[in-house]
């Protein structure tokens, strides 16, 4: 993947950015069934400790986190999860949900750096302002012109933010030259 | 730098400039210096530069009329090769060392210009020329005027060469967007900023201050240039305030949004590594105060176009801000008394002043006593008629009020008429402004939603009403915005008097008194389009030209409107004036476009295999938002129909592998999901049993075919269906409005899987051979237990896998799916286990000639005019209820003389077949009454050895052994077909089973 990401630039010594590309997430898309909204809540805060919250919001729990990306619909990601997470979660969820694996359907980058909000924003439309999108928050929403999932997770301790973002596997190509292109200015450094 | 010694003749002391930092440029091909700090106007003024360019019309010699983005002459092509950019002006360029400009509009120099001879036939040149001048003969209109107007049409020339520079877009979000960094601005900023709020204040200029930096003022004891920088210092250090300098809010669009144009490197030779020339902002703004001040507007008068005359307002900042002194010996013509600052800089400054002629007759006695201390002759009462002067101003031609003439030696001739408030964005959104009898101007009407519009923009012209506005606009909006502003400060500033009497125009003049300078529109053309009835301000303004191209009329709108109100007696708010559009100053279409051009003109989508197939030399194509592999040729194939032919000949002789992963895959789940699918495919899916593929068809609401595929059961509660490539997105539409809107009582759940899965279809005699040496017992794959049209998941290699027994090209085919991660692994997997039994991979040309010759119906076939019986899919169609089934039983869609897909063949085996063939009955004319219908898909058959084709023929199946005409005048084929059925290569079907 390495080769295919890199275009035109050098690392920075002195990043603005830093990128890294979680390979080690597994991830699975999960849909309540009807009229299981309580069940699947309790199951999920049984299996994971985790209470499922309506609306754009993350909620984590050791190595598993739930995103909301729609109504009754959620990404469940775990570290290290691969495509066996889709098959845990199903047992764990039973018939209160739809779960469906889309561990490769999204790479998935994480960003950060103290210049990441001025890169963010040459693609993404919405306000990524602490004041409108703190830690935890999500949103399904575009990135120059292509289709993107992107949250927030706390912040590293010197107060930088660190963000996610999930783009469908075929736009990577597209989605690393905007990438490149748009932090190009800042000093980029990969992890 | 060394040999840097031009002449500077006009630079006198003070300004905002770097006078340490001596910059060359060339104008026209000449060397001139300026200094860091300076605009291309105030050095070329500088340098003693007093022509410019030429009028559009009458190629008239022009000089620099203003210091601002309202600059009507000072057009220049600035920068050379593929950076040369027309039309950009002079006013508000940026000076940098190795600058090259060149004037526009003239030939074969500026000086002298051929051109100029319009003037002499300038009665042929009136408003609406084209429709009078051109008219007879008839016949010379292609032949002779278009060709003469579009030659001499148009201003400066496009580099025609690809833009070498990078653009950007950015969105911003704020609680509070000050539009202009004037003193009202300025304040505004500091207001809510202090308060908390988060702020953008954005301002053209390149240092902030607007008129502060161009007119002597104080405030608090400060000078103005000294208030604006500290001011602008205390906005840097607030960290929820941005202060975007050279940036321009060009447009007010819907939902508090704004588009704004950031020149980043436009005051730079060339642009550094990794930084954009121009960055395109959109910003979202909950507040927003527009403080864009104003424009001063001139008088109309005889001559009033010579180079050396300029709005007081300019002289006042090329002697403040630049150093310039813009002549030796200047004359004021003003009906205000702010001009009358003008006449006092240019004494300060040591410019003689030789005369103040102030067409008011009652003039206040302070300023009478000011005019005589710099000993200036005061004319009251008085108008300029006319000017004099080869190669610039030299001469005023005075009319007394006692109806005298008089001559007055001037090269530097300053007007101010009064001002118009900039107000073009209150307009962006529909909003017309209001004539003001007291302030003598167009004020901000009905303002879009949370903005709120602050000094000179609002009429307020003085700077005292500016900075207390300000404070009151951002202490307001924040407070609007959730924050708690502070105490309010109030500013001591020095007294101004701005009273006037509007003056449109002087009296009459024999020389042409221009209204429109940039279009070349006069005094006469208004009253021209007042005779004939062009009185509306919409008419006036495209039968005369007023206030079209790069300015857009903000001198010269307002006058004109003024004008035609004399002319047609009705009072001002009757007249009304023209509302603006976005953008209010001219944006480059790059920056529109940003970086989406040449490979990022839009995302391109790539199917797992990419590397792979890129690897082998395949030929791509764009299919949607995909990029597939069309073919993979190999060394010494003639040509791609070669490649295509042998690709088929392998696929039905051995084995052959196709990525179809961009087909669109859609899991549906739930208790309902077979009973949904019941109603989204005309055909039955609950009773599909598990482990079990089936083939189905989908209708719109209105009942023409709207997409097909296969679909599997993988539990009783879990389908997985796929669509078209082209329709996928359509049809996870489709499917989320009907169950979330239609049928939300139905538990079922769908998403897409489209990129979670790599899928490849093996296909050919060999298929089986080849899948049962790549994946070793993992799934049992003989006919008995996996036979046509099974399917299932298993575990292979670790990692879960699903194959499906479907056949797209008619053999015995299978698709692999796999995690898309492992895609191109797999691909390669599958070649070296297909190694042994000859397989080729094949592309989308080969998929689509093997369908042709089956008969399948694809994009082309379903075209959105199609019904299911007009496909041959009718016999599908369920009892069961399903969408689009109503309305399909419309009689228009039920007609037996509705087109139905057949196939054709060549009578004369040689010829060939094409997309877009009509179809008549042999001996018809060809005309459209007789047309019977067009071909629709075409391809050679590498099986039958000719080319065939799928068509849409009225009565179509009744009518199979006819013979038909086949008529593509575009590519000159005229020929006689026979009709067969669709299914050309193996119609029992054989070769799939077994």
């Amino acid at each position: 993947m390495a080769d295919r990401l890199n275009h035109g630039f050098a690392a920075s010594s002195n990043p603005g950015v830093i990128v890294s590309i979680r390979n080690d997430l597994g991830y699975a898309t999960i849909m309540v069934r009807r009229g299981a909204d309580e069940q699947l809540k309790q199951r999920v805060k049984t299996a994971y400790g985790i209470d499922l919250v309506p609306g754009p919001r993350r909620s984590a729990s050791g190595d598993v986190a739930f995103l909301g990306i729609g109504p009754t619909t959620w990404l469940a990601t775990q570290d290290d999860g691969g495509n066996g997470f889709s098959v845990s979660l199903k047992q764990a969820v039973g018939d209160a949900a739809s779960v469906t694996d889309q561990t490769d359907g999204y790479v998935i980058h994480r960003v950060s750096g103290p210049r990441i909000g001025q890169a963010l924003a040459k693609g993404f439309p919405i306000d990524l302002h602490n004041r409108a999108f703190a830690p935890g928050a999500v949103a399904v929403t575009a990135v120059s012109h292509l289709g993107a999932i992107i949250w927030r997770l706390d912040d590293l301790e010197d107060g930088t933010p660190v963000f996610e973002i999930a783009v469908f596997r075929s736009l990577v190509d597209s989605f690393r030259r905007w990438l490149d292109d748009s932090l190009a200015g800042f000093g980029l450094a990969r992890n | 730098m060394s040999d840097i010694s031009a002449p500077q003749p006009n630079r006198i002391d003070g300004g905002l400039i770097d006078r340490s930092r001596a910059l060359r440029f060339h104008f026209d091909g000449k060397q001139y210096q300026g200094f860091q700090g300076d605009t291309l106007a105030s050095a070329l003024l500088a340098s003693g530069v007093r022509i410019v360019g030429r009028s559009f019309k009458y190629h008239r010699p022009r000089g620099i009329m203003t210091a601002g983005a309202e600059e009507p002459n000072a057009l220049v092509e600035l920068r050379t090769g593929a950076r040369r950019e027309p039309n950009t002006r002079a006013t508000t360029i940026e000076l940098f060392d190795g600058l090259e400009a060149l004037s526009q509009n003239r030939w074969p120099t500026l000086r002298y210009d051929l051109g100029a001879v319009n003037s002499l036939l300038s009665s042929l040149f009136v408003a609406g020329f084209y429709y009078k001048t051109f008219m007879w003969p008839a016949s010379f209109w292609e032949r002779v005027y278009e060709p003469l107007i579009r030659r001499a049409a148009g201003l400066g020339r496009a580099s025609l060469q690809p833009d070498p520079d990078q653009y950007e877009k950015a969105y911003a979000f704020c609680d509070v967007l000050v539009i202009g960094g004037g003193p009202g601005g300025l304040a505004a900023a500091l207001a809510a900023g202090r308060a908390g709020a988060r702020v953008i204040i954005a301002d053209d200029d390149f240092i902030p201050g607007g008129r502060l930096n161009n007119d002597v003022h104080t405030i608090d004891g400060l000078s103005g240039v000294e208030w604006a920088k500290y001011t602008a210092k205390e906005l840097d250090a607030l960290p929820n305030v941005t202060m975007m300098t050279r940036t321009t809010i060009f447009g007010a669009y819907d939902g508090s949004t704004f588009g704004a144009l950031e020149r980043v490197s436009d005051h730079l030779p060339v642009p550094p590594a990794h930084q954009p020339r121009q960055r395109l902002w959109k910003i979202v703004a909950q507040r927003s105060i527009l403080a864009a001040g104003a424009i001063e507007r001139p008088i109309v008068f005889g001559g009033n176009d010579r180079p050396g005359i300029m709005l007081a307002s300019a002289v006042r900042t090329y002697l403040n801000r630049y150093g310039v002194a813009p002549g030796k010996a200047a004359t004021l013509f003003t009906s205000c008394d702010d001009g009358w600052r003008t006449a006092l800089d240019l004494a300060r400054a040591g410019v003689k002043v030789e005369a103040i002629i102030d067409a008011r007759s009652e003039i206040s006695p302070s300023l009478v006593a000011s005019g005589q201390t710099i000993g200036a002759r005061l004319l009251k009462g008085a108008h300029v008629i006319d000017t004099r002067g080869a190669h610039g101003l030299s001469q005023i031609r005075v009319r007394t009020n006692k109806g005298d003439d008089i001559a007055i030696e001037s090269d530097l001739l300053a007007v101010s008429g009064g001002w118009n408030p900039n107000l073009a964005l209150s307009t962006h959104l529909g909003g017309r402004p209001r004539w003001s009898e007291e302030r003598s101007a167009f004020l901000p009407g009905d303002l879009p939603r949370n903005l709120v519009v602050i000094g000179a923009a609002s009429g307020a012209l003085t700077l005292a009403e500016a900075l207390k506005q300000g404070t009151a606009a951002g202490a307001t909006s924040a407070d609007a915005a959730g924050f708690k502003s502070g105490a309010r400060p109030e500013f001591v500033v020095d007294d101004e008097s701005i009273s006037g009497e509007p003056l449109w125009q002087a009296a009459a003049s024999r020389s042409k008194a221009f209204v429109d300078y940039q279009n070349d529109v006069t005094q006469a053309d208004i009253a021209l389009a007042a005779r004939e009835g062009f009185t509306s301000v919409e008419h006036l303004k495209r039968y005369t030209t007023l206030g079209m191209a790069t300015d857009q009329g903000k001198m010269a709108a307002v006058i004109g409107h003024a004008m035609m109100a004399a002319l047609t007696d009705r009072p001002m708010p009757q007249v009304g004036t023209t509302i603006a559009r976005p953008p209010a100053t001219p944006v480059a279409i790059g920056a529109f476009a940003g970086r989406h051009r040449g490979q990022d003109f839009r995302p391109v989508r790539l199917a797992p295999s990419h590397r792979w197939a890129e690897q082998l030399g395949a030929t791509f194509v764009d299919a949607g938002p995909w990029r597939r592999a069309q073919w993979f040729a190999r060394p010494g194939e003639a040509d791609w129909l070669s490649t295509v032919i042998r690709e088929v000949k392998t696929v039905r002789s051995a084995v052959g592998v196709c990525d179809v992963s961009t087909l669109g895959k859609i899991d549906v789940q739930g208790a309902d999901a077979g009973i949904f699918l019941d109603r989204i495919y005309i055909n039955t899916f609950s009773t599909l049993p598990v482990g079990k593929v089936r083939y189905g068809l989908m209708l719109r609401e209105d009942g023409i075919a709207m997409d097909d595929g296969t679909c599997a059961r993988f539990a009783p509660d879990h389908y997985v269906m796929s669509t078209t490539t082209a329709n996928a997105a359509k049809v996870m539409q489709h499917l989320d409005h009907a169950r979330q809107v239609l049928w939300p009582e139905l538990d079922v759940q769908a998403i897409s899987v489209t990129e979670q899965w790599a899928q490849f279809s093996i296909a050919g005699p060999r298929a089986r051979d080849l899948l049962d040496r790549l994946l070793g017992g993992a799934i049992d794959i003989s006919d008995a237990a996996f036979p046509y049209l099974a399917c299932a998941d298993f575990c292979w290699r670790g990692r879960p896998a699903r194959l499906f027994r479907v056949s797209f090209s008619g053999e015995l085919g299978y698709e692999l799916a796999v995690p898309a991660r492992f895609g191109d692994e797999t691909i390669r997997a599958i070649m070296e286990a297909g190694a042994g039994y000859g397989l080729t991979p094949y592309g989308t040309e080969a998929l689509g000639v093997m369908r042709i010759e089956k008969g399948h119906v694809a994009g082309n076939e379903l075209n959105g005019t199609t019904t299911a019986h007009d496909l041959g899919l009718g016999r599908m169609m369920g009892k069961k209820d399903f969408i689009g089934k109503v309305l399909a039983r419309r009689p228009g869609l039920v007609d037996p003389d509705r087109p139905a897909v057949i196939g054709l063949k060549p009578i004369d085996r040689r010829q060939r077949l094409r997309n877009g063939a009509h179809l008549f009955s042999p001996g018809a004319a060809v005309k459209l009454e007789n047309d019977q219908g067009y071909v629709t898909s075409s391809a050679f058959s590498p099986m039958l050895g000719h080319w065939i084709a799928l068509a849409l023929l009225a009565r179509g199946r009744e009518r199979v052994g006819q013979i038909l005409r086949v008529v593509d005048p575009l590519r000159g084929a005229d020929f006689e077909a026979e009709i067969c059925s669709p299914v050309f290569y193996d119609p029992e079907g054989a070769r799939l089973r077994g």
